[in-house]
């Protein structure tokens, strides 16, 4: 060997040829061209001849455009409607569903279109909150891909036909059918549903047959069996002491999830002076959005969950001296931890609530026969008013399957629903359509099932129709129009009436369904409310508020549940190594929400993907150093080959702490193959992989093979869960040493033998505080101290006389109750629809350019094979000493004399020096023209893929935005302003009314949005407010306060009730 | 006639008058005009009408005895008829228009009301706007003095640049000469104008020059001061909000209330308009076009059933009908006289202009008026800010629009102008409750530290005031 050659690695001393060629290249020539094949998609081609054209007509339009200025118009009404004064907008009580999600709403509108959804607070259910997919349903509404007119549709053509025809053509269709079956999704609207049992007197033939997405038959059937009605009781959540949920995801999916959380909520907030809160144990093996909430988790495999119910039952019966049912086994650690949560049960008497999300009858029945061993009927658990959230029934769609398939039935109607995706047995159900003659869709879009119809009566979107709901019994709630219908559809209602050629509806009238929902409330509620005023006052007034309550009074019925007879309905532990569970996202649901943008761009809040389902795997952890991941998978997105009882697919892999070994799990509602153009082929379907066991469709499977890692990360692979840290510090056991948690990146990492534990208080950057209950006080000291020395550090300054006071006028500020804030998403669902955040789509976030101004950090701590988790809304802190304004060069972002930190976009000159500079990463920049605000069409973004016209240009979409804030161009860095356009608003009100401003007057899109009241939002210099009140709590602190930015941004301490005892 | 004789006549006119009876007063001059003439007359007395300016009347008739002013005014027709020279001189400028009668009117109050427009016409009379010229005449004339100066310094300069150009090309030529250097020869002004240092620096000055227009005029790009186009109709505030005294706010009701004043919704026009079908300057042809828009038959004062479904054809045939027959009425015709037909085609013919546009194919519908003030889109304006709370007058920043008869744009709307204003005007801190909470400057105030709140004071300079 030459003893002068010198090296750098092996392949310089092997003179392998291909890595001379390539390190003689001044550019790796294989990622060049990936690079290149990657710029490709979504973007103009340009090159310089392209970058001269540009610049040539660039210059030249805007010669041509300073030349002269183009006349615009200023049309008036003809005859203005009193109500509507242009530039004012208007609220409409009403109701948001869709199958069973319910939530009482107040619609925004601006001249005519709704533009945001507000909670409505006079609902005894939902109590003023929303969530993500309520505030995105307004999104929907524009939705271009929604079907525009009545059709027959033949072979994927579509004709479009007048409603007379199609209803004459169907009427005799109808008339010759002997058989006649109306699918749909769980319909709570009286209304809607008498109807519907209109049609079925007038075709005696027909059945109405409901069924869920996500099912929850078993639970239902268990209520018929247990206490005599096929409903869901009122689970009472803030009433019980201990809460323990078998799979359950009650705060981010399971039945009426709004109603859940808020009254959650009311449990687990804390008052420093006297802390206590509910305790809550999660019986699950996967992180659902429930079970990270939790204090506890006691991991069984999905197929061990009738196991553990009975051995909870069995030791609570034992000690109550009831009786027992024979035992399943069970893993023994989930045995001694039932052990313990037994003993508190039945200390606790009638103070606990047990649920179950299984679609196991035997399960259901004995989780209902515990809560009566438990005394637990009538207190935590009430009969006054059950819901109806749910009503669908899985024997009815398995007998619907077999009597399409031996060809019974003549005619369908999809109503809402879309049985050839959403159903375990849809492909089977696709085929057997082939055998009926007349297949009607009401669905408002084209859909795997609609596709397969000849006939097409679009219904409208709830914000265009009329109707009514009743959710829960004797709650009823009302929907109105908020515009006119945008395209030539009909309420179902209407449809279903006109088949029926009822007599009770007036085709001649203005709005013939108005008439009949009119009248149906007249006969119907006001006769029965006991109203003393005319009918036309009561209905005025239940339109104002939007709700109605028709009291009643039930005794709590007995329990008639057969608990011996539902052992034979449990499952059995299936043995096998490796199962997997099909989860429900809190976005996407059952898949009928795939379509909708915001909804695919919001972060799941667990695994922090976004556009697409991953499969979660469990990691183990060595005890110091190493982190052993399932399967060899190294980066989070690494494709891995999946067999699901032979069927193989190949999906990307999410670590997921807490994940039980031996199991994985993985989103349904993905994988729509027709769904418009945000959501077909996002993610992968799993429907055909569940089960029907029992007659129940079961969410997991045994049989599941999966290989090792792939090595390759899914492109685009769109996970934030390390875009925009806060830069957090650990510790490192071995040699004592801090290190950038962030620059490792991995969470693994940031796990690295960390001295004390993880992240937050633990580390040096005060970005997380928690406490256990039981150590509040040493905390709080603890915290006090710290504080004193942060603020004690902070008080030098280099600049002495140059205080910012804010003592005159207004000094906004916010509290955040992180014992609140479940992290369900739904605050930044709602910035994006107040603040018009552009949608960007997968490949940009996979470039960490999501344009979130408002995001919800996810962080685990405590024990690492089953941790507890903190959500942290991160949002602009608005810093009296702002890092990012003394950096700006154009004075682009500058301090208000009310404490706001501002952005002026259209003197920004994108440098991005501040969101460089700013210590909490929120500053967010246009890296294109994703709302096409730009005067020419240079570089504009799709971020649907099939269409050549960026998301935001149709004309359609555009409708959402709100008028009151600038639609920003590209080039400019933006974030949260405090909803500056609220405050503003909110002040002038006050100014007209010449009164001094209120809390209610300003409200942030975030805190009306947020279900359990986390975000409160207010003036800090007026003492008598809410949020005053809140920032003097001794459990608040500032994040990063030690860097002096002085934030206005007030976090509570995160308070957990581990029971350590379930640990042991 | 000189000034002097003017003054003469004006000064004889009032002592001969006042000698005989009561002086003549200039404020019933002014009521009487306001009443009587003001719908024809123009009020500055300067320019022509429906009628003649009337400023410079008296002299012009001074050649005959007053009574014949008084009996024109009275009945010009009759005067007309008499042969009077001065009056057929009128009657041939302005026929057919016939000025209306006032058999009523005093000899006193005709001559209050020549009083007064005199006054006006002199500008002795009213509110002298010699003050508001002279403000801007002031900072004018200090420019031009000053402007002078640099000039004068500059062309100093210039002589003094040469001077000493001459001064050193003689010596380096002498110099050179001594050196003997026998070719050499003295500069010229070519070789000077052709020089890198005088061309780098006339580059450097055009850069300069070029820079700072292009700067400037970049900057009031898209601005549209006075930009004052035609609109469908011919509508004046002169007649609205000038003569009548219609409040800005009853027809622009968003003002007070809202973010936009709002143009009027057509029906907002018919709530006087469903009486008043003839207007004082167009008769039917700009009136029609708000019935044509709504569907508000004159003739039968009634709303047309159906008129969206109604065809072209359908809707011409009622409004023509009825500027046919109003028109012959007026003009004393027989019912379908050929004159009459075809002032209903031409009005017509106006009207489908108006009503229609490129994106507007149909006659029924909204007036497609053209936009005025215009902010861009990063601009959050709400005028009830300004009117409700601030208090503002309208005409603060539209300019006086009760003497437009088309509207156009007063102010620039630029930042700077925003920016201005937010800088000098008080805020109405103590009427309302809401600044209460702005304890320092109340305390301020009482203690007399402070003389008032200015917009800036509370924020009004921030950029999230009107910008998010």
């Amino acid at each position: 060997m030459n003893e002068s050659t010198i090296w750098i690695g092996e392949e310089d001393l092997v003179r392998n040829p291909d890595f001379i060629a390539a390190n003689n290249s001044e550019l790796n020539p294989v990622s060049l061209e990936s690079i290149l094949e990657d710029e490709k998609s979504g973007m103009v081609e340009s090159n310089r001849r392209d970058f001269l054209k540009l610049l040539g007509f660039g210059i030249g339009a805007a010669t041509l455009a300073s030349c002269e200025i183009p006349v615009k118009k200023a049309i008036p009404y003809v005859i203005k409607p009193d109500t509507i004064v242009p530039g004012i907008a208007n609220y409409y009580a009403s109701s948001y569903v869709n199958g069973g999600d319910y939530c009482s709403i107040l619609v925004k509108t601006r001249e005519g279109r709704p533009i945001k959804i507000e909670g409505n607070a006079l609902s005894s259910i939902t109590k003023g909150g929303t969530n993500a997919r309520v505030q995105a349903s307004v999104l929907s509404l524009y939705d271009y891909n929604r079907i525009k007119f009545p059709s027959k549709l033949n072979q994927s053509q579509i004709a479009e036909v007048s409603w007379n025809d199609l209803d004459n053509e169907l009427k005799s269709s109808f008339a010759a059918s002997k058989n006649i079956r109306i699918v749909s999704s769980t319909q709570m609207s009286p209304t809607a549903l008498q109807a519907v049992a209109e049609f079925c007197t007038k075709y005696p033939g027909s059945k109405h047959i409901m069924y869920d997405g996500v099912s929850s038959s078993a639970l239902l059937d268990a209520g018929l069996q247990c206490f005599g009605e096929r409903m869901i009781p009122e689970f009472r959540f803030d009433l019980a002491e201990t809460i323990v949920s078998f799979n359950a995801d009650f705060l981010g999916t399971w039945i009426s999830p709004i109603e859940y959380a808020s009254l959650y909520a009311k449990g687990r907030k804390i008052k420093a002076d006297a802390p206590k809160m509910s305790q809550h144990t999660q019986v699950e093996s996967h992180m659902s959005l429930t079970g990270s909430n939790a204090d506890n988790r006691i991991l069984v495999k999905p197929s061990e969950q009738s196991a553990a119910i009975a051995f909870l039952y069995n030791e609570v019966a034992s000690k109550l001296g009831a009786a027992t049912i024979p035992v399943i086994e069970l893993n023994e650690k989930a045995k001694a931890a039932f052990k313990k949560l037994a003993e508190r049960l039945v200390n606790q008497k009638s103070k606990s609530l047990i649920v179950c999300g299984n679609n196991n009858i035997g399960e259901q029945v004995l989780c209902y026969g515990l809560n009566n061993l438990l005394g637990n009927l009538g207190t935590t658990i009430a009969f006054n008013n059950v819901s109806y959230q749910r009503k669908g029934s899985d024997a009815d769609v398995n007998q619907l399957l077999s009597d399409m398939k031996a060809s019974i039935v003549d005619a369908i109607i999809f109503w809402n629903s879309n049985p050839c995706f959403d159903l375990p047995i849809a492909s089977d159900f696709a085929q057997a359509l082939a055998n009926v003659k007349t297949r009607v869709s009401l669905n408002a879009t084209i859909d795997e099932t609609s596709a397969l119809c000849n006939y097409l009566a679009p219904d409208h979107h709830v914000l265009e129709s009329w109707g009514d709901v009743e959710a829960k019994k004797g709650l009823l709630s009302l929907i109105q129009p908020t515009i006119n219908p945008i395209f030539n559809t009909r309420a179902s209602g209407h449809s279903f009436l006109s088949w029926a050629s009822s007599p009770n509806l007036n085709s001649a009238a203005e709005q013939p369904y108005y008439e009949y929902l009119k009248n149906q409330w007249e006969r119907k509620v006001y006769a029965a409310s006991g109203a003393t005023g005319g009918f036309q006052d009561f209905w005025d007034e239940c339109l104002h508020n939007g709700v109605f309550t028709i009291v009643n009074s039930t005794t709590t019925p007995l329990f008639k549940g057969d608990v011996s007879g539902a052992t034979s309905k449990l499952g059995k532990p299936s043995g096998s190594a490796l199962e997997i569970s099909f989860i429900e996202t809190v976005g996407i649901g059952s898949g009928n929400y795939a379509n909708n943008p915001w909804l695919q761009e919001m972060p799941d809040p667990v695994t922090r993907c976004a556009w697409g389902n991953y499969l979660m795997v469990p990691i183990s952890f060595d005890g110091d150093r190493k982190f052993i991941a399932f399967n060899n998978v190294k980066e989070n997105g690494e494709l891995i080959d999946l067999t699901i009882a032979g069927t193989k697919s190949s999906v990307g892999a999410v670590k997921q702490f807490g994940q039980m070994p031996g199991t994985v799990a993985i989103a349904i509602g993905y994988g729509r193959s027709i769904a418009g153009d945000c959501g077909t082929g996002v993610g992968t379907n799993f429907y055909p992989a569940c089960k029907l066991v029992d007659g129940y469709f079961q969410y997991f499977n045994s049989e599941v093979e999966i290989s090792q890692s792939s090595g390759t990360v899914e492109k685009h692979f769109a996970c934030v869960q390390h875009h925009h840290t806060l830069g957090v510090t650990a510790i490192e056991k071995s040699s004592g040493q801090k290190f950038n948690a962030d620059e490792a990146a991995l969470v693994d990492d940031a796990f690295k033998g960390i001295a004390k534990g993880f992240q937050g208080s633990l580390t040096d950057r005060s970005v997380l505080r928690h406490s256990h209950l039981n150590e509040i006080k040493e905390n709080i000291e603890k915290l006090k101290e710290e504080r004193a020395e942060f603020q004690k550090l902070n008080s030098h300054t280099l600049y002495p006389g140059h205080e910012y006071t804010y003592n005159t006028g207004h000094h906004w500020g916010m509290h955040v109750d992180l014992n609140a804030c479940i992290g369900c998403g739904t605050c930044t669902v709602a910035c994006m629809a107040e603040n018009n955040v552009p949608v960007v789509g997968k490949k940009e976030i996979a470039r960490h350019h999501e344009m979130s101004w408002l995001r919800i950090d996810r962080y685990y701590y405590g024990d690492v094979d089953n941790p507890n988790v903190v959500y942290q809304p991160m949002m602009c802190q608005h810093c009296n000493n702002a890092p990012c304004e003394n950096v700006c060069p154009v004075n682009a972002t500058n301090h208000s004399s009310e404490g706001l930190n501002q952005m002026a976009y259209n003197r920004c000159v994108g440098t991005r020096y501040c969101a460089n500079n700013c210590p909490y990463k929120v500053r967010r920049f246009n890296w294109y023209d994703f709302t096409t605000a730009d005067l020419f069409p240079v570089n504009q973004f799709n971020v649907a893929g099939e269409k050549n016209q960026p998301f935001y240009s149709d004309n359609l979409v555009r409708m959402v935005l709100n008028p009151d804030v600038t639609v920003r161009s590209r080039g400019v860095i933006e974030k949260c302003s405090f909803c500056v356009q609220r405050i503003q608003e909110g002040k002038l009100s006050a100014k007209k009314e010449s009164r001094t401003l209120n809390d209610n007057d300003v409200k942030t899109a975030c805190q009306t949005a947020c279900p359990t009241e986390a975000i409160t939002f207010g003036d800090m210099n007026n003492k008598e407010g809410t949020l005053f009140k809140k920032i003097e709590n001794p459990l608040n602190y500032i994040v990063l306060e030690e860097v002096n930015v002085k934030s206005v941004v007030h976090y509570t301490m995160k308070v957990n009730n581990r029971d350590e005892n379930l640990d042991a | 006639m000189s000034y002097k004789g003017i003054f003469g006549t004006i000064l004889f006119v009032f002592i001969s008058i006042g000698a005989l009876i009561s002086a003549p007063d200039i404020e019933v001059g002014k009521s009487s005009f306001k009443n009587n003439c003001a719908s024809c007359h123009n009020k500055n007395m300067k320019d022509p009408l429906t009628g003649p300016a009337l400023g410079g009347s008296v002299e012009r008739w001074a050649a005959f005895p007053k009574a014949d002013l008084h009996n024109w005014v009275r009945n010009s027709q009759a005067l007309i008829k008499a042969g009077h020279p001065r009056a057929t001189e009128l009657w041939n400028q302005f026929k057919p228009t016939v000025m209306t009668a006032f058999p009523n009117l005093s000899d006193d109050e005709i001559e209050s009301i020549f009083l007064y427009v005199d006054g006006v016409y002199k500008g002795t009379y009213g509110p002298k706007p010699v003050a508001a010229v002279g403000g801007t005449q002031a900072p004018q004339d200090q420019q031009s003095g000053l402007s002078f100066w640099i000039y004068l310094i500059f062309i100093l300069l210039v002589g003094l640049a040469l001077f000493l150009w001459n001064l050193m090309s003689d010596l380096a030529y002498q110099m050179k000469l001594k050196a003997g250097d026998t070719t050499a020869k003295k500069q010229s002004v070519w070789q000077l104008m052709t020089s890198k240092t005088v061309i780098s620096f006339v580059i450097f000055a055009l850069v300069l020059f070029g820079g700072y227009t292009t700067v400037n005029n970049a900057i009031s790009l898209g601005r549209q001061q006075n930009y004052q186009p035609d609109q469908p109709i011919k509508f004046s505030h002169e007649t609205h909000a000038g003569l009548n005294k219609i409040d800005c706010n009853y027809c622009h009701d968003g003002a007070r209330r809202s973010k936009q004043s709002l143009i009027p919704a057509t029906n907002t026009c018919m709530n006087c308009h469903a009486a008043i079908k003839k207007g004082s300057q167009y008769g039917t042809a700009e009136i029609t076009k708000i019935y044509a828009s709504i569907g508000y038959n004159p003739s039968t004062d009634k709303y047309i059933d159906n008129y969206n479904n109604l065809t072209e054809d359908e809707i011409a045939a009622i409004y023509k009908k009825w500027i046919a027959t109003t028109f012959a009425k007026d003009n004393n015709l027989r019912e379908g006289a050929e004159s009459a037909i075809r002032e209903s085609d031409n009005q017509w013919e106006g009207i489908k202009n108006s009503l229609t546009s490129d994106t507007k194919s149909t006659i029924p519908g909204p007036i497609e008026w053209k936009r005025i003030h215009n902010l861009p889109d990063h601009v959050y304006f709400n005028h009830s800010q300004h009117v409700t709370i601030g208090k503002l007058a309208c005409q603060t920043c539209h300019g006086k629009i009760e003497n437009m008869p088309v509207v156009k744009q007063y102010a620039p709307l630029s930042m700077g102008w925003c920016i201005n204003c937010h800088r000098q005007t008080d805020v109405k801190f103590t009427d309302n409750k809401y600044y209460d909470s702005y304890k320092t400057y109340h305390d301020e105030l009482k203690a007399g530290t402070r003389q008032s709140v200015k917009v800036s004071d509370i924020g009004g300079l921030e950029c999230q005031k009107c910008h998010y």
